[in-house]
Parts: C-alpha cells; sequence; structure tokens
C-alpha cells in the first residue's frame, strides 16, 4: 500500500486540485442553502433593499461555485487517478520482469497473472473513493463548523458530534463488520470458478459418467454460498448508509429542536434558524461516499498486500549469480551432472540423477513420453530454475555462475508456450532482431512456409487467429531472425504436418550451422541425422546414442520405433 | 409503487413540518414546548422515510441475489441438456465467464436500476404536486427547469455516453494489452525486451489516459451542465419567494421555507433515477449475452425409460449431424454395427471420427435420421443406466479436483475400496499409488496436474474396468512414445472387448486389421467400409493410406 501511496503522492498538483475543488464544492451547496435559507428568513422580516441584493447575488454565486467545483474536481481527481494507475502499471512491472520465465512457468493456467492485472487495476479505485473523499468531507466540515459557531456555538458542537459517527464511527464500524468478508467472498468465488471449470473442461467424462447433476448440484451450492456472502455485504453496507442517513437526519433533527428552544428562549436569533437547518440539511451529504469508504479500503489494501506477496516470493526468485563468470565465444556445450529436482506439489521428481554430455556445435534430440522430463531438462539448460542436486554446466561452467541475460542472449530458445504479442507480424518478429530488415523477415517467413501471412497483417492476442502449426511456425521464424550459439527447441513442430515439418526443420538446422542444437520431440521421423539421440522416461534417462546404435541395441527407442511404425500416417 | 409514494409523502411531511417548527418559533414567537409535537412530527418523518428506504433497498438485494441463482440454474440446466454447446470445441473460459461475470453484472440493475425506479418514480411527481398546491409559480418553475435534465441527458448524453462507453471498452483492453505483456514476459526477456517494454507501457498509459481525459471533459461538461439546471433552478426558485415575499408581499414564510427545502429533494430524485439509468444499462449488455447463449442451439430431447443388457448393436440411417455453424457437417450416415463387433474408426484429422463416436456414445444427438440400438431409437433408453454400461477411454481424460480414489471410481460411486485397488492394479497405476504420499486418498489438483498423459490415460482404463461395460468406445493414442502405457492398453483393451461391443478411432494398424468393420472418414462422409480386406481390393483411399503407412515404416 505504502507502494501505491508514494506513486499517488507525485501528482501533488492533481491532487491538491482535485480537493481543493472537493472542498469548494462542498462548502458551495452548503453556502448556497445557508444563503437561500437566511435570504427568505431576512425577507419574512422586510429587511432594507441592499441586503437582499447582496444576498440575491452571492446565491448565484455560489450556485456557479458550486456547479463549476464540481468540475474540476473530477477533472482533476480523474488526471490523478490515470496518471498514478500508469505509475503503478510500470512500476510492477518492472518489479515482475525478474521473476517472468518462473511466473509463466508455475501459473500456466495464467489465472495469477490476470489476477495481478486485476490487481493493479483495483488500484484506481484508492484515489478516488479510499484517499480523498475524507479529506473533503473533513474539511468541508471543519469550515462549515467555523461558520456556525459564528452563530450558534451549540450547532457547531452538534455538527461536530454528527461528523464524527457518519465519517469516523460508522465506517469504523462497517470495516470491523466487513474485515473477514472479503476474503471469504474472494475465496467462495474462487470455489464457485473452479467447479464451473471442472463442468466445462470435463463435461464429456462426467456426462457419460452419471455425474452431471452431482456436479450441477456442487455448483449451485457453491453459488448460494457466494451469493449469500454477497447479499451479506450488500446489506451491510445498505445498513451502514442507512445509519449514516439516520445520523444526518437526527442531527438536523437536533439542531432543529435546539434552535427552536434557543431562539424560543432569545439566545438565537430567528432569522439564523432556517439558515442552521439548511445547513444540516445539506452538509451531510459529503459524507455519502465514506458508507462505501470501508469496502474500498479494504480491497486496495487486499490487492495492494497480494501483489507484494507475489513479489516477495521467493520460490518466483531465479537464483542469482554471485560472482559471474563470462562464458566463451563459439558453440556452448552443454552438460547434466547428477541432476534432480523435483517441482513442489509432484508427487514425484522431474529429473532424476541425470548425467548428460552434449558436445559443442552437436545436434541432439530429446525423446520420451509426455511427463517423462524433457522440457524440465530444457528448462535447466535456460536456467529457470537450478537443480536441488548435481549443476548444469555451459562451456564448462555452472550455470549458477552464470547471468541468464548473458546466456540467453547466445541462446534462440523456442518454447512449448510461445508468446505472441496483439499487434503486427512484423511487431512481433522484430522482437527477436532489431536489426533485421523486411527482406530478411520475408526470408525467415518463406523458410517456415508462412509467406503467404503478410508482414504487415495484424496478430490477436496470443494469435489466436493463426492455427496451432501456424504460431509454431511463426515462433521458428524469429529464431531464424537471430544468430545463437545455443538453440534450444521444445517440441517446435508438434502442429505442424510431416512433411512440411521435416522442410522447416531442415532449414533451422541449416541456420542453427555450427551451434549446439537439442530437440525436443515426440516425433521418431528424421532423427537419423542427429549426432545424439537422448531417450527419457519418468524422469530418467534411458538411452543414449546415435539413431543406429539405438535400433541395434533393441530397447526403448526401438520399441517406440515398432509402435510408430503400426501408427497409419496421416489419421491424426 | 406504494412504496414510492410513502417516500413521496415523509419528504413532503418532513419539510412541512420543519417549516412548521421554525415558522412558529421564528414569526410566531411560540414557546419551545408549543412546538415539540411538530417536532416528534419531524422525527417521526425522518425515522420512517430511513426505514422506507432501508427496507425497498433490502427488497432490491435479495431479489438480485434470488434472480442471479435463478440465471445460475437455467444456465447450467441450459449446457447440460445442450452438450455440443458445453463441450464443445473452443475455450471454456468464456463460457465459465458467462455463468460467473455476466450473471454477476445482472446485480446493479436489480439492486440500483429496479429499486430506484420503484422508488423514485412517483417522488418527483408527488413533490411537484406540493410546490405547485403551495406556490404554483415555483411549482411552474420546477416544471419549466425539469424537463431540461432528461434532455440534457438524452442530447450531451447519447454522444459522450457512447463515447465514453467505448473508452471504457479501450480501458478493458488495454487492461488486456497488460495482461498480454504479462503473458508473454518469459518470451519478452529471452528476447532481452523486458526493459524498451516498461517504457512502452508509461507512454501507453499516458497517451490513454489523455484520450480518456479528452472523452471523460465533455462527460463532467455535460454533468456540469445538469448542476448548473439544478443549482439555477433552485436559486430561481429561491430568488422568487424572496422576492414575491418583499415585494410584492404575495407569500408567507412557511410556503417560501416550505418550497425551499422541496426544490433539492425534487432535482435530488431525478439525477438519482438518471444514475439508476446508467448503471442499469451495463447489466443489459450482460443479459444479452446471456439470452443469446440460453437461445441458441438445439437442447436435446426427453430420454425413455427402457432398459437393457449385453453388447449392443447399433444401425444409423442417414443420420447427419452438425455444430450449430457452418465450419463443419456430418452425414448422411447410414451404417451398422453389430452387437459385440470390434469396429475401427478411420480417416484424417477433421474427417469427423470423434464426432462420429460421440453420436455413438449417445452424447451427441443427431441432427436428422436416427441412431438405433437394438432396434429402437437410442434415445429411448434410460440415461443413467446407458452411460452406467458403458465407457469411453480417451486420449485426454480429464481428471477432478479431489482424491485419487474419486477419480477412479467416477462413473461407479459405489465400489470398494478392494475394487478401486484392484481396478487400479489392473491399469498399471500401482507404481503411481506408491509414489502418491496418501495412496487413494491423496487429493489431485484440478485437471490432474502433476499426472503424466499416460497415466490419465490409465485412470480412464481403471475407470473403465470398474464399469465392466458391454459398450467400449476408445479414442486410441496417436503417437506411440509411452510404450509402457502402451502395452497396458493393449492388453486392457483386449480384455475389454470381449465381452462388449467396440468403437475405436483407430490409429494402429493391427487395430484396423483386426476389425469387424473398418468405417474410412473423409470430411464428414462415409468414404468406404468394410473389412480390412476388402477396403485393401475396393478403397483407393484405403490403399493409399496404407502405402504412406508401409513408406513411413519402411524409414
Amino acid at each position: 500500500m505504502n507502494v501505491v501511496r508514494t506513486l499517488l503522492l507525485k501528482e501533488k498538483k492533481d491532487i491538491a486540485l482535485s480537493i481543493l475543488f472537493g472542498f469548494l464544492a462542498g462548502i458551495g451547496a452548503v453556502a448556497l442553502f445557508a444563503n437561500s435559507g437566511y435570504l427568505i428568513s431576512r425577507a419574512a422580516v422586510v429587511p432594507p433593499l441592499y441586503v437582499l441584493t447582496v444576498t440575491i447575488a452571492l446565491l448565484k454565486l455560489f450556485s456557479f461555485t458550486r456547479a463549476l467545483s464540481r468540475y474540476g474536481e473530477r477533472l482533476y481527481s480523474h488526471r490523478a487517478t490515470f496518471t498514478m494507475l500508469s505509475r503503478v502499471r510500470t512500476h510492477f512491472f518492472e518489479r515482475l520482469i525478474p521473476l517472468a520465465p518462473r511466473l509463466s512457468q508455475q501459473f500456466r493456467s495464467g489465472d495469477l497473472l490476470a489476477r495481478v492485472v486485476g490487481d493493479v487495476e483495483a488500484m484506481q479505485d484508492y484515489f478516488l473513493r479510499v484517499f480523498y473523499p475524507p479529506l473533503v468531507m473533513v474539511t468541508v466540515f471543519l469550515a462549515t463548523i467555523a461558520f456556525t459557531l459564528f452563530f450558534s456555538p451549540v450547532t457547531a458542537l452538534i455538527l461536530v458530534a454528527g461528523l464524527v459517527v457518519t465519517g469516523l464511527l460508522i465506517p469504523l464500524w462497517h470495516e470491523s463488520r466487513e474485515k473477514r468478508r472479503l476474503p471469504q467472498m474472494r475465496a467462495e468465488r474462487g470455489e464457485l470458478s473452479s467447479s464451473l471449470s471442472e463442468f466445462f473442461a470435463g463435461f464429456r467424462d462426467l456426462a457419460l459418467n452419471n455425474q452431471l447433476s452431482r456436479q450441477e448440484e456442487e455448483i449451485l451450492q457453491r453459488s448460494t454460498a457466494y451469493e449469500k456472502l454477497k447479499q451479506q455485504a450488500a446489506e451491510e453496507r445498505l445498513r451502514s448508509q442507512t445509519f449514516s442517513q439516520l445520523t444526518s437526519f437526527v442531527v438536523t433533527w437536533v439542531i432543529l429542536a435546539a434552535g427552536a428552544a434557543m431562539t424560543a428562549a432569545g439566545n438565537l436569533e430567528g432569522v439564523f434558524l432556517a439558515m442552521l437547518v439548511m445547513i444540516s440539511l445539506t452538509v451531510f451529504e459529503n459524507t455519502v461516499p465514506m458508507a462505501a469508504y470501508a469496502s474500498y479500503k479494504k480491497e486496495t489494501t487486499e490487492a495492494a498486500n497480494r501483489l507484494d506477496e507475489v513479489l516477495s516470493d521467493d520460490s518466483l526468485k531465479l537464483p542469482e549469480a554471485a560472482e559471474p563468470v563470462q562464458l566463451p565465444s563459439g558453440a556452448i556445450p552443454l552438460s547434466w551432472e547428477g541432476v534432480s529436482l523435483q517441482y513442489e506439489h509432484a508427487v514425484r521428481p522431474a529429473l532424476h540423477d541425470v548425467w548428460l554430455d552434449v558436445e559443442p556445435g552437436s545436434k541432439t534430440a530429446v525423446v520420451g513420453a509426455s511427463g517423462s522430463g524433457k522440457s524440465t531438462l530444457l528448462q535447466l539448460a535456460l536456467r529457470f530454475s537450478l537443480p536441488e542436486k548435481g549443476e548444469v554446466k555451459a562451456s564448462g561452467i555452472p550455470l549458477a555462475n552464470v547471468q541468464e541475460e548473458a546466456l540467453w542472449e547466445r541462446t534462440n530458445a523456442v518454447l512449448q508456450e510461445q508468446h505472441f504479442f496483439y499487434g503486427t507480424v512484423e511487431d512481433n518478429l522484430r522482437l527477436a532482431s532489431a536489426t533485421a530488415g523486411k527482406s530478411d523477415m520475408i526470408r525467415a517467413m518463406e523458410q517456415v512456409q508462412l509467406a503467404y501471412i503478410p508482414l504487415e497483417s495484424d496478430l490477436q492476442e496470443g494469435a489466436a487467429n493463426l492455427s496451432g502449426g501456424e504460431r509454431q511456425r511463426l515462433a521458428l521464424a524469429r529464431a531464424l531472425l537471430r544468430r545463437a550459439d545455443l538453440w534450444l527447441l521444445d517440441e517446435p513442430v508438434s502442429s505442424v504436418d510431416p512433411l512440411t515439418s521435416r522442410e522447416v526443420m531442415r532449414d533451422v538446422y541449416e541456420a542453427a550451422g555450427e551451434a549446439t542444437l537439442i530437440l525436443v520431440s515426440h516425433d521418431l521421423q528424421g532423427l537419423e541425422e542427429m549426432d545424439c539421440i537422448v531417450v527419457m522416461d519418468q524422469g530418467e534417462i534411458q538411452e543414449v546414442g546415435t539413431y543406429e546404435t539405438l535400433m541395434q541395441r533393441r530397447g526403448l527407442f526401438h520399441d517406440m520405433k515398432q509402435v510408430e511404425a503400426q501408427v497409419m500416417q496421416g489419421t491424426g | 409503487m406504494i412504496i414510492s409514494v410513502l417516500i413521496g409523502l415523509t419528504i413532503i411531511a418532513q419539510a412541512w413540518l420543519i417549516v412548521a417548527v421554525v415558522d412558529n418559533v421564528f414569526l410566531q414567537g411560540a414557546s419551545f414546548q408549543e412546538v415539540l409535537p411538530e417536532l416528534a412530527g419531524v422525527m417521526l418523518a425522518l425515522g420512517a422515510r430511513s426505514i422506507l428506504q432501508y427496507v425497498n433497498n433490502l427488497t432490491g438485494i435479495r431479489l438480485a441475489a434470488d434472480v442471479k441463482q435463478e440465471f445460475r440454474t437455467d444456465i447450467l440446466r441450459h449446457f447440460r441438456s445442450s452438450p455440443v454447446r458445453a463441450a464443445g470445441e473452443g475455450q471454456s473460459g468464456g463460457r465459465i465467464s458467462l455463468a460467473l461475470d455476466a450473471v454477476d453484472e445482472l446485480e446493479p440493475y436489480f439492486r440500483h436500476y429496479y429499486v430506484v425506479m420503484m422508488q423514485s418514480s412517483l417522488v418527483p411527481l408527488i413533490v411537484l404536486g406540493a410546490v405547485f398546491y403551495m406556490n404554483w409559480v415555483s411549482g411552474l418553475i420546477l416544471l419549466v427547469t425539469a424537463p431540461f435534465v432528461p434532455i440534457m441527458m438524452a442530447v450531451i448524453g447519447r454522444n459522450t455516453e457512447r463515447k465514453s462507453e467505448e473508452q471504457m471498452e479501450k480501458l478493458n483492453r488495454f487492461a488486456g494489452t497488460f495482461l498480454d505483456l504479462l503473458r508473454g514476459l518469459t518470451t519478452l526477456r529471452l528476447f532481452n525486451q523486458a526493459g524498451k517494454q516498461a517504457a512502452v507501457i508509461e507512454a501507453d498509459s499516458n497517451a490513454y489516459r489523455d484520450a480518456t481525459m479528452t472523452v471523460l471533459k465533455v462527460a463532467f461538461l455535460s454533468a456540469l451542465m445538469l448542476e448548473f439546471i439544478s443549482m439555477l433552478s433552485i436559486s430561481l426558485v429561491a430568488l422568487e419567494v424572496g422576492l414575491r415575499m418583499v415585494v410584492y408581499d404575495q407569500l408567507s414564510f412557511f410556503t417560501a421555507f416550505f418550497v425551499l427545502i422541496l426544490a433539492p429533494e425534487f432535482f435530488a430524485s431525478l439525477k438519482e433515477m438518471g444514475s439508476a439509468f446508467h448503471s442499469g444499462r451495463g447489466s443489459m449488455g450482460a443479459a444479452e449475452r446471456i439470452y443469446e447463449e440460453l437461445d441458441s442451439g438445439s437442447e436435446t430431447a426427453a430420454r425413455g425409460d427402457l432398459e437393457r443388457k449385453g453388447p449392443p448393436a447399433f444401425t444409423f440411417r442417414s443420420v447427419t449431424f452438425d455444430y450449430g455453424e457452418s465450419r463443419f457437417a456430418l452425414g448422411p450416415l447410414d451404417l451398422t454395427v453389430n452387437a459385440g463387433e470390434h469396429a475401427a474408426v478411420i480417416g484424417p484429422s477433421g474427417s469427423g471420427k470423434s464426432t462420429l463416436l460421440h453420436l455413438f456414445s449417445g452424447l451427441y444427438e443427431a441432427g436428422e435420421g436416427t441412431v438405433g440400438v437394438d432396434g429402437r431409437a437410442i434415445q429411448e433408453y434410460e440415461q443413467e443406466q446407458w452411460y452406467a454400461d458403458m465407457a469411453y477411454v480417451t486420449q485426454h481424460p480429464y481428471l477432478f479436483a479431489g482424491t485419487f480414489r474419486d477419480n477412479l471410481r467416477l462413473g461407479s460411486p459405489d465400489a470398494s475400496d478392494e475394487e478401486v485397488e484392484r481396478a487400479a492394479a489392473w491399469a498399471g497405476l500401482t507404481p503411481l499409488m506408491q509414489e502418491m504420499p496418501e495412496g487413494l486418498d491423496t487429493v489431485i489438483g484440478e485437471g490432474g496436474r502433476g499426472i503424466s498423459g499416460g497415466e490419465k490415460q490409465r485412470t480412464a482404463l481403471a475407470r473403465a474396468y470398474l464399469k465392466q461395460p458391454s459398450l467400449l468406445l476408445y479414442d486410441e493414442p496417436t503417437t506411440g512414445l509411452d510404450i509402457e502405457t502402451e502395452r497396458i492398453l493393449q492388453r486392457a483393451m483386449n480384455e475389454l472387448s470381449e465381452r462388449a461391443t467396440v468403437i475405436t478411432v483407430a490409429h494402429r494398424l493391427h487395430t484396423i486389421r483386426e476389425a469387424d468393420r473398418i468405417f474410412l472418414m473423409e470430411e464428414g462422409a462415409l468414404e468406404a467400409q468394410g473389412r480390412h480386406e476388402e477396403l485393401r481390393q475396393s478403397s483407393r483411399n484405403y490403399q493409399n493410406m496404407l502405402e504412406v503407412q508401409q513408406g513411413g515404416a519402411g524409414r
């Protein structure tokens, strides 16, 4: 929360103006009604005409002040909010950068990221509904109280009491009652969301196992629980609003009664009585935003805390290289030396005691069933995490001592989750190489057989307007624009038809040239050309060798080829 | 409506009594004791007004909760009886958001719009009537100026509102861009571009802010005009009553003060209606989205109550099927599978193999024609029993959040632990169970994260084993990298096939060769059918497939 406040307070001018205009608008209304009350009271006792003229002129002045100030208040408060929001976005983006690979790795569904964005955007309520309404309320009240003090100290005292109750006690009371409900509500909503997601994602399995009714019941139960909490929260807010309104009514009543008593006793001039009642009726409109204050305060504070939690989550941080060592130039050899790694919440290690040497400039294929640890092998080579046991070395240097940027600068990594941004194809290619010209891009697109997509065509978010195979080839085009000493490719053509993928991969091998290349693949075709094939099973390396040696060995790889021989081509 | 009248009356009573108190002590020189009854009346009126508003809003809140629950029930029922839309291709995100967010967005309508319309619809009229009754000139001022409020809202509002809604949409899209950047942060970092993007975000945000501010300025200006109208009207009334009191001596203080208290109430209730109207509109969009979904897609017909036993025989008569969009249509298909036979469905991807399997399962309903089972239409059979006697082993079975045990006995909830363990062992899941910290009691996450694809398939096998089905639908894996699962699947399917009719979407040559019937699909049509030998003679496409396959195996 402190961060957000600091970022907000940079907008000193806009904040000051918002509060000033908010104050003027509030006090303008009070003055207008006070003035009109005074006007008619004065009129009733037949005053000299100049008093009336002045009062009428003031009437106009106050109504213009009120309307114009409200306009200024809205303008500057929104400006301040938007500026702050842009600062907040940039701030959190910069702090999320170092967490990137793990952030997307651990939260594949993107739920966490969506939450982060939601939490950042929630900060827009901070200024508009938490920070400045109390300030405006208090200043308007203080000015009003000071004014009434001049006419009737008793009235001033009653207003003070009213301010304390509506501006402080009721919000505090509301806040204390809301404290527990908000997290509960979020938890219930999460539960509802996940049972809905199971209903749809698992619909077929539920239907064919006669489980739809049960799931439907569960969803409706959770919906009821969630709605109940929401309803309670709304009722609570309504109660707080009603109490607030009731208080303002009581205050007006007390002022009326006290004023009546004092006038009757001769302690207050009768002309002021109507004015005081009008003041009381008007000034409490400034306490209206305070009814929702507690919930917004709670919401923004929690959002800020959640953001802090993500930023300070150590498991998301990449290990830092204490004494960074430079990687020597040229093709990068890799070695895994007794590497083991188990992800959090996983039932078994992703990798177990893996020993592997990849020669500089060699072309290696890693094959195995889903979940056998192939991708983890690559992610360790990219230094997304360090192994629990053993070491991964690049050019003989333990990756713990290599700065990730230094490694990535030399690497072309095409991972399974490739991201494309909203924008043109060219924008997305440009990411890979700032120096690449249009002709380079067109050539790369030709190499991956995407020449039919013009560079200026728009990509939707996540390139949803391309097919899976096209997305994969576009990712390869990006890699083809970069020179690299290490190529790490994780199933880069799994959705591309066999003929095209063979041709595209040929271009990729050619572009890789003397660089070291590791290809994770579930396709056993065309592996004859690889220098080395690594067969993985359940987190362990089962076999290593060339195509020939592995086939002669008649082990796991040979069996895989046997099954593959049975698989009809083109019956995907 | 009654509540609206009551609220209007309390407002008038409140104003009347306050004025009476002030008038009495200020001008009539009454003592405090003499105004006590009026003071008590003010208290009563104020209290009644608060209570009425509270009750009215409470009704709105409860109504919103009830209506939302009803909508969720309807949406679920709709999807349940429209499996094509529920299980259809594409992300389930949109469907979840419909049942969760869109329904939540309905809330302002019932909680705010509906309530305010109930509450305030008559209030301005009642207040205006009271003012007219007391002082027709003030009433006339209000009456002449009041229409400017809706007119202004309409004239200025319409354009700016559309613009500001567009801008709000842009804001959402902008938030989307931010999310897009976060999702792609790894890619950005690998390309060493993350630092640059931070500057882009700030520049974009600020540009966006400036664009929004120009639109908002217009919106605020219209609010300013509204404020002017009401403020000027009120000060006009004040002026009018003041002048008529002093200069013309036409009005009493009582009337003047009364009118002066009511004038702002009049505009406040008008403005409240305006803002309620605005918040109601947001809900309309959500309601449209919901109704659009509820009205789309045909719902499945009611099922009958026939019971059946043993492996079923199928007869398809001119069966067609489409997904409600132009992209894909199946059929018309005519085919037969005899009881206990093993049929293989083959064909290129997108040719309709899975859709055909869904027609066999009864999950999808034929558009035209009939799917016959043992001489009766498939819909005539009792649904629960039909599914209980059928197993569907897919390539990507879904694992639900819950214990491993519950996942295994999904289709046979009454299975004992002993039976579950036997099924798990049979499906080759013993090693996984031993690795799990709490065995069968281990809680598996949503979608079964951390469990390999092969193990998920084996879980589906164990589910099938517990059912001992007489109809077996099988989606053969397209790759053969998981040797262990491959072996288990082969043995298991052979065992389960012995006493069942089996329909397989087949990718293995041996499966196809041994099938009693092969259905070769091509672009939604049945290209050829028959046994392996027959098709090898008669179907050019089949010959081609075999050739490509042998070519692949030879390399």
